[in-house]
């Protein structure tokens, strides 16, 4: 760190641009890890339900997030990070490797609000066929 | 290239402006803090999956969802179709867990919602649940006939 301003011939302290620069990197850092900690990463179509005595996501759990947007009266599936939708049925082959893989295994669904319970429910059939059984709805903590 | 330095400009460091920007830093963050939306996981287990920890048969409560909303507790209704903090239903269910806890017994919660109701309204429930600490809640879906 810089030390303390100041010129010895005048006794004017004079701006010191070392010390800003150390404060300015250490504000640029916590915003970085607030924002990777605290933004949702869901994508923009899905309105998540509200539910505020849901849990905190566990932190050492493998699990896979299967995205339902309902879009024009039709569901759109994504999994995971992918852009591209995918056909429910085509889940389960996917879900199945993964759980031979690792038997903990979970999913979580990231279901909009406006969508009929049975189409969830056929996304919950998908994960049974797959062999899992421990499945999470997504829900945000306020609207 | 060394700058002509004007004697008569203060270019001294000055602590009163940076203690402002901190101060509405600290500020903006202290108002951001309650405002923020986190993801937060409503668990369940598939149906047919639930298991009875104590191997005696499972205390099962089995609440309904209707296309309009309305929440029925083991074929009651409760709570109004708008509500969807759903208070009734947490303090019913509270006090089954309670009572399930005394008799050593596992409390097992069947939500079967209608399919066509709102999967919001179902997340309601599912809240309702968490709030009411149970604990092996299980999400079907009725047909309708």
């Amino acid at each position: 760190m810089a030390g303390g301003g100041g010129s010895a011939e005048s006794g004017e302290p004079e701006f010191q641009v070392a010390p800003m620069i150390d404060v300015l990197l250490v504000i640029l850092v916590f915003f970085m890890m607030i924002t990777s900690a605290q933004v949702l990463k869901v994508d923009q179509t899905i309105k998540l339900p509200v539910a505020k005595h849901g849990e905190k996501k566990p932190e050492d759990v493998s699990e896979g997030y299967i995205n339902v947007a309902w879009i024009g009266g039709k569901k759109v599936v994504k999994f995971e990070d992918s852009k591209n939708p995918i056909k429910p049925e085509d889940l389960i082959p996917i879900l199945r490797a993964r759980v031979a893989k690792d038997k903990k295994y979970r999913v979580v669904i990231r279901a909009s609000r406006e969508m009929p319970a049975g189409q969830v429910s056929e996304l919950m059939d998908i994960c049974g066929q797959a062999g899992l059984s421990d499945v999470s709805f997504a829900a945000i903590n306020r609207d | 290239m060394k700058l002509p330095v004007d004697d008569s400009t203060n270019l001294g460091f000055q602590i009163a402006p940076m203690i402002d920007v901190v101060f509405v830093i600290m500020l903006f963050f202290m108002v951001m803090a309650g405002a923020v939306k986190t993801e937060r996981e409503l668990l369940t287990t598939l149906p047919g999956t639930a298991e009875s920890s104590t191997g005696d048969l499972p205390d099962e409560q089995i609440i309904s969802i209707s296309e309009s909303g309305e929440v029925l507790l083991n074929d009651e209704p409760i709570d109004s179709p708008t509500s969807s903090d759903l208070p009734q239903l947490v303090g019913a269910l509270s006090r089954l867990k309670q009572s399930s806890d005394n008799a050593h017994s596992t409390m097992l919660v069947t939500i079967a919602s209608d399919e066509n109701a709102k999967y919001s309204r179902a997340v309601d429930v599912l809240d309702a649940c968490a709030a009411a600490h149970v604990s092996n809640v299980t999400f079907t879906v009725s047909e309708v006939e």
